[in-house]
C-alpha cells in the first residue's frame, strides 16, 4: 500500500515536470522566436492592470511584470481560447479515431518520461529513493519503443482528417519518423556498448568519474559523433527544427494538424513541446552527465545533493530546449527529399560506422 | 487451473480467431495481419513454456520468430503492392482466376 | 489470474476479435496494434521485459507502421462485393471452435500432471534481460543469428526488387504488352 502511493506519488511529480517543460517550452518558443526576428512577442495580456487602490496597486506589480513578459498571454489566454473553441469533427471520417489521435501521439511521450532519472539516489528516511518513476531493465529501449508507437497518433490525425493535406502531410511525417529512428536506435547502440548497460541510471552514473583526470568523462567526450547524430536525428523525430516539412505553416495549410481545433490542437501542441523537453532531457542524461557538476563531487545520497544535482539536470535539459528551439527560428526548412536523403544517405552509414569504431575501440582499449 | 495454463489458453484462443479470420476475410492485407496474429498466439506459448521451464531458449525462439515475422512482412506487402498494380483490387477473389 | 494479467488478455482478445470482425480494413489494423501492445504486455508480465519491448519496437512499431503506409497509400474501401453469409460465417466459426476444443482440450487436461507446471519457478527478472539473452544468443544459437541476419538481408533486397515500379513499357512488336506508337 505503501508502495502504491509513493509510484503515484512518483507518478504526479514526473507527470508535473513533463507538462511544466512543456509549458515552458511553449512560453520559450514565443518569447525566443520574438528575440531571434527582433520583435517583441506577447506583452499585452495583464500588462494593464491597474487598481485605484494605492495598496493593492504595489501588489499588482509582480501580475503586471508577468503580464509584460508574456507569462499570462501563454500560460492563461491560450489555454482558455483552446479550451473555448469550437470543437470540430469532420465528416465522413470515424469519431473515435478522430478523438483518439491527441491522445496516441501524446501519451507515449509522457510514459517515455517514467523511466528517465530525474535525481541521483537519495535515502529519505531511511528509504532509498529512486527518482524515476519505473526502474526498467531495458531503460533506453523502452524510450526507443514509445518513439515508435507515437508515430501511429500522426498518422490517425491525418487519415481522419479526410482531406488530401491531411493525408500528405501525415504520410511524408510517418516517413520521416520511421526513417530518423534508425539512426537514433543505432547511436543508442553505441552508447550500450560503451556503457555497458541499457539502464539510464547505471550510464548516468558512469558518467560522474573524470577521465585521465582532467577531462569529466560525459557522453559527449566518448561519442561526439554520436552526439551530433542523435541531435540531428531526435529533431527530426520530434519533427522539430529544420526538419518540420509535415507540418509547415506556409506549405501544406498545416499538414496533419488541419482539421484539429481547440483543446485537440493545443494537445498536440503540448505533446510536441514535452516531446522536445524529453529530447533534451534524453541529451542531459545521455552525453552531458545528467546531473553532473564536472570536477565537483558531491555526497551521495543525501537529499540536498540530490536537489542540487536535480537543479543542474533541470539547467541543462533548458539549456538543451534553447537550443532547439534557436535551431528552429535561425534555420531554413529543409525539402523533402534533401530531408530524406540526409536520413538514410548520411545519417544512417554515419551512425553504423560509428558503432563499429566504438565496439572496436571497446574491445581493443 | 494454475496460471500457466491461462496463458496457453489465451495462445489457443489467438491463434484460432487468427484462424478463422484467415478463412472469413478476403482482403489480402487483412488475411496478412490474421497470420501475424497467428504468429504472436506462437510466440506466448513460446515465453510461456520458457516461464516454465526456467531457461531462456523459449524467448530466443520468439526473438527469431520476430525477425522471421519482420522479413516476411516486408515482402509480403511489396508482393500485395505488386498484385493491386496489375489487378487493381486486393480482395483475393478478384486475383483468383489467371489472366486469359 | 491477476486483476492486471485478466485485464490485458481481455484486451488482446477483444481486440484480436476486432482484428477479424472489422469491415474496414483501417479498423482492423488499429485494433491489430492494439493486440500487439497487449500480448506485450503479456510478455512483460510473463518476465520476458527485452522481448516485451523489441515486440514493440519491431511488431507495434515498424512492422504495422508499414501496414498502415500499404493501406494509406492504396487508399482502400471496405470490403466490396457480395459479402459472406450468415450462415457461411456462422459455420466457419463453429468450426473453429471445435478445433480449438480439440487443440487445447487435451493439453490443458495434460498440464496438472507436469511437475513443475507452475510460475512460482522463475526466471528472475534480470535473466529475462538482455545480458541472458545476448549471451544465449551469441553462443548456443549463433548459427541461427547469422542465418537470420541473411534472411533479413534478403528481405530487404527482395521487397526492394518486388515493389519497384518497372517503367519500361515494350511495344507489342517487341513482345511487350505496352501501348502501339
Amino acid at each position: 500500500m505503501v508502495e502504491l502511493l509513493i509510484l503515484l506519488l512518483k507518478v504526479f511529480v514526473v507527470m508535473n515536470l513533463a507538462l511544466v517543460l512543456g509549458s515552458t517550452c511553449t512560453w520559450l518558443e514565443r518569447k525566443g522566436s520574438a528575440l531571434i526576428q527582433d520583435r517583441v512577442g506577447a506583452n499585452r495580456a495583464g500588462a494593464f492592470i491597474y487598481s485605484e487602490n494605492r495598496f493593492v496597486n504595489v501588489l499588482l506589480v509582480p501580475l503586471r511584470m508577468a503580464g509584460w513578459l508574456g507569462f499570462i498571454n501563454t500560460f492563461l489566454c491560450d489555454s482558455l481560447k483552446g479550451i473555448a473553441k469550437e470543437d470540430f469533427i469532420p465528416e465522413g471520417s470515424s469519431k473515435f479515431l478522430h478523438a483518439m489521435a491527441p491522445v496516441v501521439a501524446v501519451l507515449p511521450i509522457m510514459l517515455a518520461f517514467g523511466v528517465l532519472p530525474l535525481a541521483p539516489d537519495f535515502y529519505a528516511w531511511d528509504y532509498l529513493v529512486h527518482a524515476r518513476v519505473a526502474p526498467i531493465d531495458a531503460g533506453i529501449l523502452f524510450v526507443l519503443a514509445m518513439g515508435s508507437v507515437a508515430v501511429y497518433g500522426i498518422a490517425l490525425a491525418g487519415w481522419t482528417g479526410n482531406n488530401k493535406f491531411s493525408i500528405l502531410g501525415s504520410l511524408r511525417a510517418v516517413a520521416q519518423m520511421v526513417s530518423y529512428e534508425l539512426p537514433m536506435g543505432l547511436v543508442f547502440v553505441s552508447l550500450i556498448v560503451i556503457y555497458g548497460s541499457l539502464d539510464v541510471y547505471a550510464m548516468v552514473e558512469k558518467q560522474q568519474e573524470l577521465l585521465w583526470g582532467v577531462v569529466p568523462a560525459w557522453g559527449v567526450v566518448y561519442q561526439p559523433v554520436g552526439f551530433i547524430v542523435l541531435l540531428l536525428a531526435g529533431m527530426a523525430e520530434t519533427k522539430r527544427g529544420p526538419f518540420d516539412l509535415p507540418e509547415a505553416e506556409s506549405e501544406l495549410t498545416a499538414g496533419y494538424f488541419t482539421e484539429y481545433s481547440g483543446m485537440k490542437f493545443l494537445l498536440f501542441w503540448l505533446g510536441e513541446f514535452c516531446e522536445i523537453a524529453l529530447f533534451a532531457l534524453l541529451l542531459a542524461l545521455l552525453f552531458f552527465g545528467g546531473w553532473d557538476i564536472p570536477w565537483v563531487s558531491l555526497p551521495k545520497g543525501v537529499w540536498w545533493a540530490a536537489l542540487i544535482g536535480h537543479a543542474v539536470l533541470m539547467a541543462k535539459v533548458i539549456f538543451f530546449c534553447v537550443l532547439q528551439i534557436v535551431i528552429r527560428w535561425t534555420l531554413p526548412r529543409f525539402r523533402y527529399d534533401q530531408l530524406m536523403n540526409l536520413g538514410w544517405k548520411m545519417l544512417l552509414p554515419v551512425a553504423l560506422i560509428n558503432l563499429v569504431v566504438t565496439a572496436v575501440a571497446k574491445v581493443l582499449l | 487451473m494454475d496460471p500457466i495454463s491461462s496463458y496457453l489458453g489465451i495462445s489457443c484462443l489467438l491463434f484460432t480467431i487468427g484462424g478463422i479470420g484467415l478463412c472469413l476475410r478476403r482482403n489480402a492485407i487483412v488475411l496478412f495481419m490474421c497470420v501475424e496474429m497467428m504468429l504472436n498466439a506462437v510466440n506466448l506459448a513460446f515465453v510461456a513454456f520458457s516461464k516454465i521451464h526456467g531457461n531462456l531458449d523459449g524467448q530466443v525462439a520468439v526473438f527469431f520468430v520476430m525477425v522471421i515475422a519482420a522479413a516476411e512482412s516486408a515482402i509480403g506487402l511489396a508482393i500485395i503492392l505488386s498484385v493491386f498494380r496489375s489487378v487493381a483490387s486486393i480482395e483475393t477473389t478478384d486475383a483468383a482466376e489467371l489472366k486469359w | 489470474m491477476s486483476f492486471m494479467e485478466f485485464v490485458i488478455a481481455a484486451v488482446g482478445i477483444a481486440s484480436a476479435i476486432g482484428v477479424v470482425g472489422f469491415r474496414n480494413p483501417l479498423s482492423s489494423a488499429f485494433s491489430l496494434i492494439v493486440h500487439l501492445l497487449a500480448v506485450a504486455g503479456l510478455y512483460a508480465l510473463l518476465g520476458a521485459h527485452f522481448l516485451a519491448v523489441s515486440q514493440v519496437v519491431v511488431y507495434a512499431g515498424a512492422i504495422m507502421v508499414l501496414v498502415l503506409f500499404v493501406l494509406m497509400l492504396l487508399n482502400l474501401k471496405s470490403e466490396s462485393g457480395r459479402r459472406i453469409g450468415i450462415i457461411r460465417s456462422a459455420i466457419t466459426v463453429g468450426i473453429g471452435l471445435v478445433i480449438f476444443l480439440a487443440v487445447s482440450g487435451p493439453m490443458l487436461a495434460q498440464f496438472d500432471n507436469l511437475p513443475q507446471a507452475t510460475l512460482d519457478h522463475n526466471i528472475k527478472a534480470s535473466e529475462g534481460g538482455v545480458k541472458a539473452i545476448g549471451e544465449l544468443l551469441y553462443s548456443k544459437y549463433m548459427v541461427q543469428f547469422e542465418l537470420s541476419s541473411l534472411v533479413l538481408l534478403v528481405g530487404v533486397v527482395g521487397a526492394v526488387m518486388l515493389a519497384k515500379r518497372k517503367n519500361v513499357q515494350l511495344t507489342p512488336r517487341e513482345g511487350g504488352l505496352g501501348g502501339a506508337k
